[in-house]
């Protein structure tokens, strides 16, 4: 597999949050060194987290249950994939019945072209496909990305991503698929 | 077999692997000749494949004495990470190669919300897996209960009903500052009221009926009420949580379903030592009135017969006692709900009798009865209405209402 040389930043995503479409839920700040101290913070994290995003849905439980598969997914790619040390900073927006995840993360020059890589594999036109094929003939390697591919193959997220030049950070943009009030994609 | 899995690779530091939380439960059983079954409830986030060992080795051992079908019921598996999915992917191709005359089922809920979506890409990918929501109908007549039509009945009935029912709660141990949880709660009128008349702390109620729970949450939020929660979910495997609740209520739901006691256990589960659990039934054999007897007591004593032929016991309201008892409660109370046209609104009554029509003819069709049965049925819902209305007329429509507390042993 190839890896992209050069990705075209997102600018205009962020610009488009300056718009009045989108409503900030919430911005949660932790250290590298704090989270990635253990695994089990994804799962506490993700559920803290879309239980906090769901509270004012029809039925919150179950649409944080949907939220939490979706945030542990991130998280975990996250927890394999970081800088040693550094802050970690995830903001939550909604457009409509869209959640959007914004996720910004120091990384390495190894984690910056995972990440590159993710993006570029999942924005593939026969991702479906592809997905299927890792499923019936996995390859060696990859199985820490397919998590975050299966949102995109599965559930229908949408991944970007935003590397502002000189810095040793990148934003990472998740996009939820619709979910209606009950926790329905 | 059944037993808690701990990671197989709990590791340390030092070991490199990430201290792990994998809080998953395991369950084997055989179900038959040619048919094993393997149950996986509560989280499966594993940091690595080698964590989900004892889940394999399980489910290995399961393909390999299932003759026919191995049944992997996932139904109350609330969380699944990737790693746990491409680990049962890996089994599945194992299978298929090593068992290929070995169908397996995944067994899901449509309550948890990530679930059939991604294991429809195993199904199609494997010709021997296939996926069955089993709360698409798990109980008779489910999909007339949660229809839309069936909102009118329930309207109606929750009104006259709460006159009664209201007196008697605080008998039976509902006060203000309780955490409750009403189990089948419909439209979550009785919700509602609740919050009105005695201020719980919290209340959730939870109903397998979307246009039921659409109709709640409009209520609430038009009302701009606070502390009541809805939930989508399933009475026999609900998601909350183990000793959570002060007032656990299952009201006029029991009977419908055929197999109440996996509801009653879990209505007990989530139910806190020292709890109350709070149930109403009807007694379909009570109801009497005259005049017509005779014919509407043939409409009602072939209701039950029907029931029965679906699974349905509209008498469970007689057994208040029992089902309280064996459920292991402690300081049983039950009284009886009573309404009839001398204390009710007999417009209102009468209106919960026509509305009965609905669900009757629908019981009818389910058990393949002759027209002419529903006809007679209605003919006896239609004395029943008018001796309900009649200035002369006695009409009653009797309820059992039960409470146990939860004994504080283990």
């Amino acid at each position: 597999m190839s890896i992209v040389k050069t990705i075209t930043p997102a600018p205009t995503m962020e610009a488009d949050f300056a718009s009045s479409r989108y409503r900030m839920i919430m911005v949660a700040r932790f250290t590298v060194g704090g989270f990635a101290r253990e695994w089990s913070h994804c799962h506490l994290l993700a559920n803290y987290l879309a239980r906090y995003v769901s509270a004012n849905e029809g039925d919150p439980e179950r649409h944080a249950t949907l939220l939490s598969t979706f945030i542990n997914e991130l998280l975990e790619v996250i927890y394999r994939n970081h800088a040693p040390d550094g802050q970690i900073e995830l903001i939550f927006r909604k457009k409509g019945r869209h959640v959007i995840l914004q996720i910004t993360l120091p990384v390495s020059e190894q984690n910056r072209v995972f990440y590159r890589m993710a993006v570029q594999i999942v924005n593939q036109p026969d991702l479906k496909s592809w997905y299927r094929a890792r499923l019936e003939e996995p390859a060696e390697g990859e199985d820490t990305m397919l998590g975050l591919l299966e949102l995109a193959a599965v559930y229908a997220c949408t991944l970007t991503i935003s590397e502002p030049p000189g810095h040793d950070r990148i934003s990472l943009f998740l996009e939820l698929p619709e979910v209606d009030e009950m926790g329905e994609v | 077999m059944s037993n808690s899995i701990a990671p197989a690779s709990s590791g340390t530091p030092s070991s490199g692997v990430p201290p792990s939380c994998m809080p998953v439960a395991l369950n084997m059983r055989l179900t038959g000749d040619k048919e094993q079954e393997v149950t996986l409830t509560g989280t499966l986030r594993p940091f690595v494949a080698e964590e989900m060992t004892s889940v394999r080795r399980s489910l290995e051992q399961a393909a390999w004495s299932a003759r026919g079908l191995l049944c992997v019921n996932l139904k109350r598996l609330k969380y699944m990470n990737n790693v746990a999915f491409l680990e049962l992917n890996r089994f599945v191709r194992w299978a298929a190669s090593a068992r290929p005359d070995l169908r397996i089922k995944f067994v899901l809920s449509s309550v948890i919300p990530w679930a059939i979506r991604k294991f429809q890409v195993i199904a199609e990918l494997y010709p021997t897996v296939t996926i069955e929501v089993y709360d698409k109908a798990f109980y008779p007549i489910q999909d007339v209960i949660e229809d839309d039509e069936f909102i009118n009945v329930l309207r109606t009935q929750e009104k006259i009903i709460w006159e009664h029912e209201q007196e008697k709660l605080a008998w039976h141990g509902m006060r203000p500052g309780l955490r409750i949880a009403d189990i089948c709660c419909g439209l979550g009128d009785f919700a509602i009221l609740l919050q009105r008349d005695f201020r719980p702390e919290y209340l959730v109620g939870v109903d397998h009926s979307k246009p039921f729970l659409r109709y709640a949450r409009q209520v609430v939020s038009d009302f701009g009420l606070e502390n009541i929660e809805y939930q989508y979910g399933d009475a026999a495997a609900l998601l909350l949580p183990d000793n959570s609740f002060d007032f656990v209520t299952c009201r006029l739901s029991l009977q419908v379903f055929n197999e109440p006691q996996n509801i009653l256990r879990e209505l007990l589960r989530i139910c806190k030592p020292g709890g109350r659990i709070y149930i109403t039934n009807e007694l379909m054999a009570g109801i009497v009135a005259h005049p017509g007897e005779q014919s509407i007591r043939w409409a009602y004593d072939k209701v039950i017969e029907i029931g029965h032929q679906l699974g349905m016991d509209m008498d469970t309201g007689l057994k208040t006692r029992q089902i309280l008892g064996e459920a292991g409660l402690e300081d049983i109370k039950i009284h009886l709900i009573d309404i009839n046209n001398m204390n009710s609104d007999p417009t209102d009554f009468a209106k919960v009798v026509e509305s009965w029509s609905y669900v009757t003819g629908q019981m009818c069709v389910r058990s393949s009865q002759p027209p002419e049965v529903f006809e007679r049925i209605k003919e006896g819902l239609h004395a029943h209405v008018n001796a309900i209305k009649s200035d002369r007329g006695f009409a009653s429509w009797p309820i059992y209402a039960g409470s146990g507390r939860k004994p504080f042993r283990a």
